[in-house]
């Protein structure tokens, strides 16, 4: 009558059983380290705020920027390995990931895309008020509800497309629309908000306009470099910018090979970044 | 003297009413931080929903009995293999 199976193939659990479980591990691992994080998105989210039924495929956290160390330490004692960094993970540096055989991809944040003020701040202002929601039964510290609805739809602002805001801020009542609105303020993230809501257009002279515009509505990867130039707050940020544009990126491309890329790999990969470029160029000199 | 069981402490799980999902009665469970996934499937998933609420061997017995629609006779002797199983790796206490 009965079955029981240790270590299953991975294949064999579904994705969800394993992110549920995934949470609990890491936020058994923050507890015996004295890790402050917040567990985001997937089965962080509290009910209402995202359409039924929807599954995530990785665990992502956000920890106190200053407990990042302890964190990294803490999961690659259990044999998660970083297969992203944090130059490389995003267009906002904001996050890397790791990965492990039984329990998949974890996403750790030391900031959210969209938020001004300094990471530790911000960690501050969104850890205020957490909650202690139910992951595979284990109690996972999560942000309280006004803040979740601003990270998704956020999130949705770099993502357009998916139902986050429908349920994060449309069906929001105009009170509830008013504390995210207050929150946004109070982590400088209104033009991203704005960018998720659809209100864009009325910071048309903020710097950030046009990388979120580049969000909104696409473009190709010179629109996206020049806009990600404009929003870089000093002359150093643009010049760490454009180093990181010549960079070909190491990470995305072993997990795209399944393997650590050869130097003649990175090199084949920067001549064909470099045509690509030579083609946007040659595409915008032809229209113009 | 009468033991009770009941899931320990260490222990994360979650089954397919959690996941939303219609298929077959399933829990995933492992000891947390660095233990193994477990799958228990089936009848097996049963008797880990009857554990939750932790209890006696024969309270686990009646609510697996009355989950399956069977007699107590009939399910006594498997649930109380896959406890001493269950106890054994470490996911289950017995007080």
């Amino acid at each position: 009558m009965v079955l029981m199976t240790e270590e299953p193939d991975v294949a064999t659990a579904p994705i969800a059983a394993r992110v549920h479980l995934a949470h609990a591990v890491v936020q058994k691992l923050a507890e015996e380290r004295n890790i402050e994080l917040l567990h985001l998105k997937g089965p962080a989210v509290l009910p209402g705020l995202r359409a039924e039924g929807r599954q995530s495929s990785d665990v992502d956290v956000l920890v106190r920027p200053s407990h990042l160390p302890r964190l990294i330490s803490a999961v690659e004692s259990i044999g998660w390995e970083q297969r992203t960094d944090f130059a490389t993970g995003s267009v906002f540096a904001h996050a890397a990931n790791w990965w492990h055989d039984d329990w998949g991809w974890l996403d750790v944040h030391v900031s959210w895309p969209g938020v001004g003020v300094d990471d530790e701040q911000a960690f501050d202002v969104l850890a205020r008020g957490a909650l202690q929601h139910s992951i595979a039964h284990w109690g996972c510290p999560v942000p309280n509800r006004t803040a979740q609805r601003l990270i998704l739809v956020l999130h949705a602002a770099r993502s357009p497309g998916g139902t986050d805001v429908d349920h994060a801020w449309t069906a929001a009542e105009p009170a509830e629309q008013a504390e995210v609105r207050a929150l946004a303020r109070e982590l400088d993230a209104e033009v991203a908000l704005a960018a998720g809501i659809g209100e864009l257009a009325l910071h048309r002279d903020h710097p950030t306009y046009a990388l979120w515009r580049h969000f909104a509505e696409g473009g190709s990867r010179l629109d996206e470099w020049r806009a990600r130039l404009a929003a870089a707050p000093s002359t150093r940020a643009k010049a760490g910018l454009v180093t990181a544009a010549m960079r070909v990126n190491r990470d995305h491309l072993r997990m795209e090979l399944g393997r650590p890329p050869t130097r003649a790999e990175v090199r084949a990969r920067q001549r064909q970044r470099l045509r690509k470029a030579a083609a946007e160029l040659s595409t915008r000199v032809k229209r113009a | 003297m009468i033991h009770r069981y009941r899931i320990a402490d260490d222990v994360a799980w979650v089954s397919q009413e959690d996941l939303d999902d219609g298929s077959s009665p399933t829990a995933y469970l492992t000891r947390v931080p660095g233990g193994p996934p477990v799958l228990l499937e089936g009848s097996g998933c049963v008797v880990w929903l009857a554990l939750a609420d932790g209890g006696t061997l024969a309270d686990v017995i009646a609510a697996a009995a009355e989950m399956t629609g069977s007699t107590e006779a009939e399910v006594t002797e498997d649930v109380e293999t896959l406890i001493d199983q269950l106890v054994a790796i470490r996911v289950v206490r017995e007080d």
